[in-house]
């Protein structure tokens, strides 16, 4: 049974890092805090299933054009409603929060629940691992998640558009003064974390189903991941992802389920206490030091 | 000039005899039926259309008879949302008043859907007297209710299957397995809401403890849980024959995908409500052959060749609306409602609330559940045998995607599938 629970740890991990990922990446880069985030994921688990059922289009053709659509109404969010009230953020968390729940609750209101509205896995069959099956979504679920991460990694280190993202993320001023213009940074950033939650929303959801109030769910775990491991710092969240990951099946397991949800909170409470700024984060390390 | 006039005039008195006289131009208001509930969601939209069905029905046939003349139905709903989480009581109760005053019915079916709605709508049902027959809400603490002050409350009725004939099921689907095939360890597992919680907390105290089960493990999960796989774990561990699952949550049909993607050697039987409908084979990936369901009642989303009624209803619903029934609970007693309630107004002769209350405490209808009558409570009974009381209907999804009812008995079209790794201990 230990080696189970090491194994759906790193599983549950690797989901966490795959929510919180979108979230503290356009926080980091423009420093908006995207409430609309969980929305998003659940825009385009919705939009897959459209196109899928109502236009017939075959599943990747459906998981693609989900993405870019959710990509683009990151952008236009940006554009059209976070531009005005950058840098102020009360305005910006209750724009997006409020984005957020229209998008939530407009889905609810055109009667978009029901068990029937969920994606089918990328591939149908478990395999044994160590002694315990494993089906292999949740195996996808891993590799893709390294796979986002490295890619990511690569991306912010390796070319221009992404050095450019850091330039923004670390001084945004000195930035602009080699030209880099923060507005288009700031929308790619806000577009970039859509599609992330888009990415999540297409590997995730085939092992549940959809509905509106998982969209709120998503972004209290994405919260949770990026307070802990410290909002901006993407070594925090993958920190934060297994810490919260493993702490959550160990105590499934050898505590009880119903305590999985106190350790969670208990951990960002702790956290908090200690260091404000979240275990690798840096925003206000200078504050808390004073 | 005069011809004109005495022409005008010989017109007039003919329009006035038409409508004097033939039938349907002069025709009496329609009886009102109220459906407040949770339109939004999937049994109140079934339950609304299963309503909707069987008044076409009764008006196909001329409506009922009230004092000298017939009358016919009409279907008034509003959408009360008391089932959408984070929705107040006294939001849901606006809407109950609301349907009441503006929409003057007679009477009204389905009702809310959160137990604690019903409660405290039960004042304002009574202020009003319109009779309700409910086919949500399950506590039976409004039987209490009614029992404790049965003129103020004689106006609330329930014919959909409540919490204690929920229990009763699960504790005779329980017996019945064991009884079958000698397993004697069940691994709990439920939702860590209060009826789910009380619920598997009764059936341990009066059933399991009592029969000789062994309860190796009893897990609550949080809604909104989306991985069971360490309960799953513990259950292999501990050698439980028997999961019994209590899930109204969407994401429990997840629990059913990884016992199937984990071989989890155990049988899983109770109830979770995403597997009640037909739908449920291509929502879950065809990944639930083997678990057994509780539906609540006969006739919601499943029928027996054994029960006509059932299959005509369910049927017939495909037929009028072009899709199947998915929700376990609550079509099959809205349905039966409207007859309950035209059957009552006819035999009262009157639309008074209190005459149409006294008929129907004296309900004793053969229908869609089985036979129909109310007890004290006001609650219809539910049992084992369809031509004594109504009945609930616990399935088994075949690995084919079919199902099959295996039990009570008497409905019973096939006996239970293991999972594959776990044998009989009494053969």
């Amino acid at each position: 049974m230990f080696t189970g629970t090491l194994i759906y740890a790193l599983i549950n991990s690797v989901i966490l890092c795959l929510i919180a990922i979108g979230f503290n990446l356009t926080f980091g880069i423009s420093g908006i805090a995207n409430f609309a985030y969980g929305a998003f994921y659940i825009l385009s688990a919705y939009s897959t299933w459209i196109l899928m059922h109502s236009f017939n289009l075959p599943y990747f053709v459906s998981v693609m054009g989900s993405i870019i659509l959710t990509m683009v109404l990151g952008a236009l969010m940006y554009q059209l409603v976070l531009k005005r009230v950058r840098g102020q953020a009360i305005s910006e968390v209750i724009a997006t929060f409020g984005i957020g729940m229209a998008i939530l609750e407009l889905f609810r209101y055109l009667g978009f629940v029901g068990f029937e509205y969920n994606l089918p896995p990328f591939i149908d069959s478990s395999y044994m691992i160590l002694g315990t099956y494993v089906d292999m979504q949740r195996i996808l679920i891993v590799i893709i998640g390294i796979i986002l991460v490295l890619l990511l990694w690569v991306f912010t280190h390796n070319t221009s558009l992404g050095l450019a993202f850091r330039g923004i993320a670390q001084d945004e001023r000195t930035a602009l003064t080699f030209g880099i213009d923060s507005d288009k940074i700031a929308t790619l950033a806000v577009s970039l974390g859509a599609g992330f939650a888009a990415i999540a929303a297409t590997i995730i959801i085939p092992l549940g189903s959809i509905f509106p109030s998982e969209g709120y769910d998503v972004l209290i775990k994405a919260l949770a991941v990026c307070i802990i491991g410290g909002l901006g710092s993407t070594g925090g969240v993958i920190a934060a992802s297994f810490l919260i990951g493993f702490a959550e099946r160990f105590t499934d397991t050898y505590i009880g389920s119903h305590w999985t949800m106190i350790v969670s909170l208990a951990a960002i409470f702790i956290v908090l206490v200690v260091k404000p700024s979240g275990l690798f984060g840096k925003q206000k390390e200078l504050e808390e030091r004073i | 000039m005069r011809t004109r006039t005495l022409f005008t005039a010989c017109m007039i008195q003919v329009i006035v005899l038409c409508f004097l006289f033939v039938p349907g131009l002069w025709a009496a208001d329609p009886i009102v039926i109220g459906v407040p509930t949770s339109t939004g969601f999937l049994e109140g939209k079934e339950c609304l259309k299963s309503v909707q069905m069987a008044v076409e029905e009764i008006n196909k046939k001329g409506g009922v008879k009230v004092g000298n003349e017939n009358r016919i139905f009409a279907v008034e709903s509003i959408d009360i949302r008391d089932a959408a989480p984070g929705v107040p009581v006294p939001e849901a109760l606006l809407g109950l008043e609301k349907i009441i005053l503006e929409k003057k019915p007679t009477a009204l079916v389905v009702g809310p859907f959160r137990s604690e709605a019903l409660m405290a709508g039960m004042d304002i049902i009574a202020k009003y007297k319109v009779p309700l027959i409910g086919t949500i809400a399950m506590s039976p603490a409004s039987e209490g209710k009614i029992k404790e002050n049965p003129e103020k409350y004689k106006y609330i009725f329930r014919s959909c299957l409540n919490a204690k004939y929920l229990v009763k099921y699960l504790a005779g689907t329980m017996g019945f397995i064991k009884a079958q095939y000698g397993f004697n360890k069940v691994y709990i597992v439920n939702q860590d809401v209060a009826w789910a919680r009380a619920t598997a907390d009764i059936v341990t105290k009066v059933y399991f403890a009592k029969a000789g089960w062994e309860v190796v493990g009893h897990e609550s999960f949080p809604t909104g849980t989306s991985d069971f796989s360490s309960a799953l774990m513990k259950v292999k561990a501990t050698g439980a024959q028997v999961i019994l699952p209590i899930f109204d949550m969407p994401q429990s049909g997840t629990l059913v995908k990884q016992w199937n993607s984990m071989k989890i050697p155990s049988l899983l039987a109770g109830f979770i409500s995403p597997l009640a409908g037909p739908g449920a084979w291509n929502t879950f990936d065809k990944k639930i052959g083997g678990a057994i369901n509780v539906n609540f009642e006969m006739g919601s989303a499943i029928s027996s060749d054994k029960m006509p009624l059932a299959k005509a209803f369910v049927e017939s619903y495909e037929k009028r609306w072009g899709s199947k029934l998915e929700a376990g609970h609550g079509p099959a007693p809205s349905y039966e409602s409207v007859y309950l309630l035209a059957e009552a107004i006819q035999r009262a002769n009157s639309l008074d609330a209190d005459a149409i209350v006294a008929e129907l405490e004296k309900t004793n209808r053969e229908g869609v559940m089985g036979r129909v009558q109310f007890d004290e409570g006001h609650q219809v009974v539910f049992d084992m045998d369809p031509d004594k009381s109504a009945v609930a209907a616990v399935f088994q999804w075949t690995e084919e995607g079919k199902r099959i009812i295996v039990f009570p008995t008497a409905v019973a079209e096939g006996k239970i599938e293991l999972p594959k790794g776990l044998t009989a201990i009494k053969q």
